[in-house]
C-alpha cells in the first residue's frame, strides 16, 4: 500500500517506476488513499476524472517527453487515461518497463484538484511485439479509445493494427510526416478499411480558420451564388513542414464541397511556393478564390497571428475582417479535434481528392 | 439552435456556428456599467471567437458627449480587464473598434432619435448593415418605456427594407404584474412578442442549460422525475454580498423580485417542465409557462403558511465584521425590504402534484452558492431497519449551478466490515473537472442568439406575467403582515425558516 509521500509524488507529476503488471493495482491504492486523505480538511480535495483512453505512441525519446508536456496541458480541458507506448525497435535489448505519473489541474473555485492518470511504456527490442498485451488490460470500460500517433504510422503497420483493433479514433499528423504527399494513397486505404474508426489528421484541423473565414463569405445568397462561377483557387503557400500537402487539401476541400470533377478540379486549383518567414507556422500563406466578378481573398497577416479577409466585387458582400489564428500548438489541435467526437466526412472527401490529384502529378 | 442563412457547401462541417445575418447593435445606456463589464466584453469575445456577423455595427447612445474614438478607448480598457481572451488581440481589436460608433443625445429627445435613424441609415451604407437593428435597453429601467415609445415615433422600428428590428431588454421586467403589463403593452406596440428578448442572464449559463440535457438526454432520470418518486426540491440562491452600493434600487425592490420572479422561477421551470417536443424557441417556453399555470398561488392570507422573509442584521463574513441592512447606504433605517425570502410552493399537474418545491434565496449569507436539490423518497424501512438505528437517508441529486457546477447523488452504501452498516456516500460529477473552464460567458450565448434571432434562451411575456402573478399575491401578504425576522449576517437566514421546513418533516440543505 502507498504511503502519503507516494502520493504527493504522485499528484505532483512526478514518475513512480512501476512493475507492468501491476500498474492497475498501484494506481487503484493511489486513489484510494487520495480519497481517504480527502476526509482530513487539512488536505486537498483530489478527484480522480476520466472522460476516454488516449494511447500516445512515441518512436523516440524527445517525442515521449513532449507527448508528457501535451498531455499535461490537455488534460485541463480533457481528462482521460493517458497511456504513452515509447517503443524502440531496433534496440538490441528487450525490456519491458512501466511508470506511472499524474497531471493535476485545480478546478472550479480551486479548492479541488481534478487528477489524471499517466501510465508510461517503454518497450524495446522483441517486447515491442508483446506491447499490445500490456496495453488492453489498461484501458478503461465503457471509454472511447483515441491513439495520438505523432510519427507516421503507415510506417508502422504492424503495431498500428494492433491499436487500431481498440481504437476508436487515430490522430496523427502529417505535416511531421517526411514526404507526406506521395503516401496519401496509402492513408486513403487505411481509411477505408477502417470504416468505424475516426481519423484525424492534425493538419487538417490548422486548416480550420482558412476554411472557417472562406466559407463565412457565402454565407449570404448573393454571395453563395458566386461559389458556381469560381474559375481559380489559388494558394500560396511557405515551405514549411507538410505546407504544400495542407494547400493541396485546402484546394481539394473546395472541389469536394463544390463537387467539381477532377479535371475541373486539376484545371482551377493553382498552387505556388513562396519563402516567408511565417510559413513554418502556417504553411498556406494566402487564398484567392476567383469568379468572373469577384475576388475572395484570404491572407495571413505578416508579423501578426491574424489573417484577413476581403472581397473584391461590386456590391461587396461583408467589411473585410480580420480573425486570430487559432493556437497550432500540439496540445491547442488535439483539444479542438476531442472536442468533436463524431466522424469528419469533408475531411475524408478532401482527402481522396488530394490523393487522386497527387497520384496524378506523379504519373 | 437555428442558423439564419442560405446553405452554402462549404460551411459543411465547419465547428463554429454560422455567423448571424448583418444587423447593427444599438446599445441605450452605453456609458453604464453593464455595457462596460458585460457587454462589450462579450461582444469582443464574439468577434475573436469569429461570431458576429460579417458586417456589424456597435451604436452607443448615451448622454454625455464624447467622439468615436473616446468611447472606442473606453470599451478598450473595458475588454481588457474583463473579456475571457487575455491579453487583447490587437488585430482582433482593431478589426472589431471600426465597428463601434457613439451617438449623443437624451433619452427623451425625439431629435436624438431621428439624427439616430440617420447614423444608422448611413452605416447600412458603408458597413452593410442592412437596415437590420438590435435594440439594448441597458439604461436603468425608468427609462424603457420612454425609449420603447421614441423608437416607435422616430421610425426606427420599421426599416426601408421591410425589416422589423428586435429588442433586448434588461430585468427587471417591471415590478409588479401591472408594471410589468404596463412595459409589456409598451413593447408590444411597437415590437412583435418574437421579436423581444427579454435577458434573464441565469438562462444563459452552461449549467442551467444543462438541466434540459441531464433531463432528457439521460434515460434513467426521466421514469423517476415525478410525485411516485421525488419527496421535495429545494432550490438555493445564496449570495455572500450584501446590497454593494445598491441599497436605493434594493429597498424599493427586494429579494423576491430581485431574484425569485426570474432567476429561480427559470430555474423551477426547467426543472418541473414535461419534455419539450423539439429544442425550439415557442415550444420549450411553452412548456415552461404550462409550468408557472399550474403553479398553486399563495392567498395574501396563506403567506405566514408558505412563505418565510427576513432581512440581513449585523454580523460577520469572512471574519469581518458587516453591517445590517438598515444600515446601509441609501437604505430607510425602519426599512422593511426583505433580504431573505423561502417559499413553499405546489405545482398541481400530474407529475408534481403533493411535491412541495422549497425556494430559498437571501444576501449575506455564509456562502455564493446556487444549486436545485432533488430530494428522493426514503426507501421502505424493512430490510436494514434492525441494523441501522438510524433512519436511511434518501438519496440526493444535487444540480450545483455555481460555484463548482456540477451533479452529485447521495446514494447509501455499506460500510466495508462484517456488520451491516450502511453510511450516505457522495458521487460527485465536476462539470469544470470534466470539460475543462472554458465556458463563454452568460452574456455571450445570450447576444449571440439575440443577434441570430434565436429567443430559446428568453423569456416571454406571457412567462413574465404569469411569474408576477404568484409573486404580487405573496408581496400584497406581506405588505399586512409584521416585518422580516432579521437574521444575522453571515448565518443561512433567520431560525423562522428552520422551522418553517421543519413543520413539514424535513430541513434545508446546507449546500
Amino acid at each position: 500500500m502507498p504511503n502519503n509521500a507516494q502520493l504527493e509524488t504522485f499528484t505532483a507529476g512526478a514518475e513512480t517506476a512501476v512493475d507492468v503488471a501491476q500498474i492497475e493495482r498501484q494506481l487503484h491504492e493511489l486513489w484510494q488513499l487520495a480519497a481517504e486523505s480527502e476526509k482530513d480538511p487539512t488536505q486537498r480535495q483530489i478527484t480522480r476524472a476520466c472522460l476516454f483512453n488516449f494511447i500516445v505512441l512515441s518512436e523516440t525519446e524527445a517525442g515521449a517527453t513532449h507527448a508528457s508536456e501535451v498531455i499535461s496541458t490537455l488534460t485541463s480541458r480533457h481528462p482521460c487515461r493517458a497511456i504513452v507506448l515509447s517503443v524502440a525497435s531496433n534496440s538490441p535489448t528487450s525490456e519491458l518497463s512501466a511508470s506511472i505519473s499524474a497531471h493535476c489541474h485545480l478546478a472550479g473555485t480551486g479548492q479541488k484538484q481534478v487528477c489524471c492518470e499517466q501510465i508510461a511504456i517503454h518497450a524495446s527490442g522483441q517486447s515491442v511485439a508483446h506491447l499490445g498485451s500490456a496495453v488492453l488490460p489498461l484501458l478503461e470500460s465503457d471509454l472511447p479509445t483515441i491513439v495520438w500517433w505523432p510519427g507516421n504510422f503507415l510506417t508502422r503497420m504492424d503495431l498500428f493494427r494492433r491499436l487500431i483493433a481498440v481504437a476508436d479514433r487515430v490522430i496523427y499528423d502529417t505535416s511531421t510526416w517526411p514526404d507526406p504527399q506521395p503516401q496519401l494513397a496509402g492513408l486513403v486505404r487505411v481509411l477505408t478499411e477502417y470504416p468505424r474508426c475516426r481519423f484525424t489528421d492534425l493538419s487538417w484541423t490548422r486548416l480550420g480558420l482558412w476554411r472557417k473565414l472562406a466559407a463565412e463569405f457565402f454565407d449570404e445568397p448573393h454571395c453563395c451564388a458566386e461559389l458556381m462561377q469560381i474559375r481559380a483557387v489559388d494558394i500560396v503557400h511557405g515551405r514549411g513542414p507538410g505546407a504544400a500537402l495542407r494547400a493541396w487539401l485546402y484546394g481539394s476541400w473546395v472541389a469536394a464541397q463544390l463537387r467539381w470533377p477532377l479535371p475541373e478540379t486539376r484545371a482551377r486549383i493553382h498552387l505556388s511556393e513562396r519563402d516567408d518567414r511565417d510559413a513554418t507556422s502556417v504553411g498556406i500563406l494566402s487564398v484567392a478564390i476567383k469568379t468572373g466578378d469577384a475576388t475572395f481573398s484570404v491572407r495571413k497577416n505578416h508579423g501578426e497571428s491574424t489573417a484577413s479577409a476581403t472581397v473584391d466585387m461590386p456590391n461587396a458582400c461583408g467589411l473585410p475582417r480580420k480573425r486570430a489564428f487559432w493556437p497550432a500548438d500540439d496540445a491547442s489541435l488535439l483539444s479542438q479535434e476531442l472536442d468533436h467526437p463524431a466522424r469528419d466526412p469533408v475531411y475524408e472527401k478532401s482527402l481522396v481528392i488530394a490523393a487522386s490529384l497527387l497520384e496524378n502529378i506523379r504519373q | 439552435m437555428k442558423t439564419t442563412l442560405g446553405t452554402n457547401p462549404l460551411r459543411e462541417g465547419i465547428s463554429t456556428q454560422q455567423a448571424p445575418e448583418p444587423c447593427a447593435l444599438v446599445i441605450f445606456g452605453a456609458t453604464g456599467d453593464l455595457t462596460h463589464r458585460k457587454l462589450v466584453p462579450a461582444l469582443y469575445n464574439l468577434a475573436h471567437e469569429g461570431q458576429l456577423p460579417q458586417s456589424f455595427a456597435i451604436v452607443g447612445f448615451a448622454r454625455r458627449p464624447k467622439t468615436h474614438d473616446e468611447f472606442r478607448a473606453e470599451l478598450r480598457d473595458s475588454v481588457a480587464q474583463f473579456s475571457r481572451f487575455q491579453p487583447i488581440n490587437p488585430g482582433v481589436w482593431d478589426s472589431f473598434a471600426q465597428a463601434i460608433f457613439y451617438h449623443q443625445s437624451e433619452f427623451a429627445d425625439a431629435k436624438g432619435y431621428k439624427s439616430l435613424d440617420g447614423f444608422l441609415r448611413k452605416l447600412d451604407a458603408e458597413r452593410g448593415t442592412a437596415g437590420r437593428r438590435l435594440f439594448y435597453l441597458a439604461t436603468a429601467p425608468t427609462e424603457f418605456i420612454g425609449i420603447i415609445e421614441q423608437l416607435g415615433a422616430n421610425g426606427l422600428v420599421q426599416s426601408g427594407t421591410g425589416t422589423q428590428q428586435r429588442i433586448i431588454v434588461e430585468k427587471p421586467f417591471g415590478r409588479s404584474l401591472p408594471t410589468a403589463e404596463e412595459l409589456n403593452h409598451a413593447l408590444a406596440g411597437v415590437f412583435d412578442e418574437r421579436h423581444i428578448f427579454r435577458i434573464d442572464h441565469y438562462l444563459g449559463k452552461e449549467t442551467v442549460q444543462n438541466i434540459l440535457a441531464l433531463r432528457f438526454a439521460n434515460e434513467i432520470f426521466e421514469p423517476i422525475w415525478n410525485q411516485k418518486y421525488i419527496d421535495h426540491v429545494q432550490i438555493t440562491v445564496a449570495e455572500s454580498l450584501g446590497v454593494e452600493g445598491r441599497g436605493g434600487y434594493y429597498d424599493q425592490s427586494g429579494a423576491i423580485r430581485d431574484m425569485v420572479q426570474n432567476h429561480m422561477m427559470q430555474l423551477l421551470c426547467l426543472v418541473a417542465a414535461e419534455p419539450p417536443t423539439a429544442l425550439e424557441a415557442e415550444v420549450i417556453r411553452d412548456e415552461k409557462v404550462k409550468v408557472l399555470r399550474a403553479i398553486r398561488p399563495i392567498a395574501p392570507d396563506q403567506v405566514q403558511q408558505f412563505t418565510v422573509r427576513g432581512q440581513y442584521a449585523s454580523g460577520s463574513m469572512a471574519g469581518k465584521p458587516v453591517p445590517g441592512y438598515r444600515e446601509e447606504k441609501s437604505v430607510s433605517p425602519d426599512s422593511r425590504t426583505e433580504t431573505f425570502v423561502a417559499l413553499k410552493l405546489f405545482i398541481d399537474n400530474w407529475r408534481w402534484a403533493g411535491v412541495p418545491f422549497y425556494l430559498r434565496h437571501g444576501k449575506r449569507l455564509p456562502k455564493g452558492v446556487a444549486e436545485i436539490a432533488i430530494q428522493f423518497k426514503a426507501p421502505p424501512a424493512v430490510l436494514f431497519a434492525a441494523e441501522s438505528p438510524e433512519p436511511l437517508q434518501p438519496n440526493v441529486l444535487v444540480l450545483r449551478i455555481q460555484p463548482d457546477e456540477g451533479i452529485a447523488v447521495r446514494m447509501n452504501a455499506k460500510v466495508p466490515g462484517n456488520v451491516i452498516n450502511l453510511q450516505p456516500v457522495k458521487m460527485d460529477f465536476l462539470y469544470g473537472g470534466s470539460f475543462g473552464a472554458r465556458s463563454p460567458e452568460a452574456y455571450e450565448r445570450l447576444l449571440h442568439d439575440a443577434i441570430a434571432g434565436d429567443s430559446t434562451l428568453f423569456t416571454r411575456r406571457d412567462e413574465v406575467e404569469r411569474s408576477w402573478r404568484i409573486i404580487d399575491a405573496i408581496i400584497a401578504g406581506w405588505d399586512a403582515s409584521p416585518a422580516p425576522f432579521p437574521y444575522e449576517s453571515g448565518t443561512w437566514g433567520p431560525p423562522e425558516a428552520d422551522e418553517f421546513i421543519e413543520r413539514d418533516g424535513r430541513e434545508w440543505r446546507r449546500p
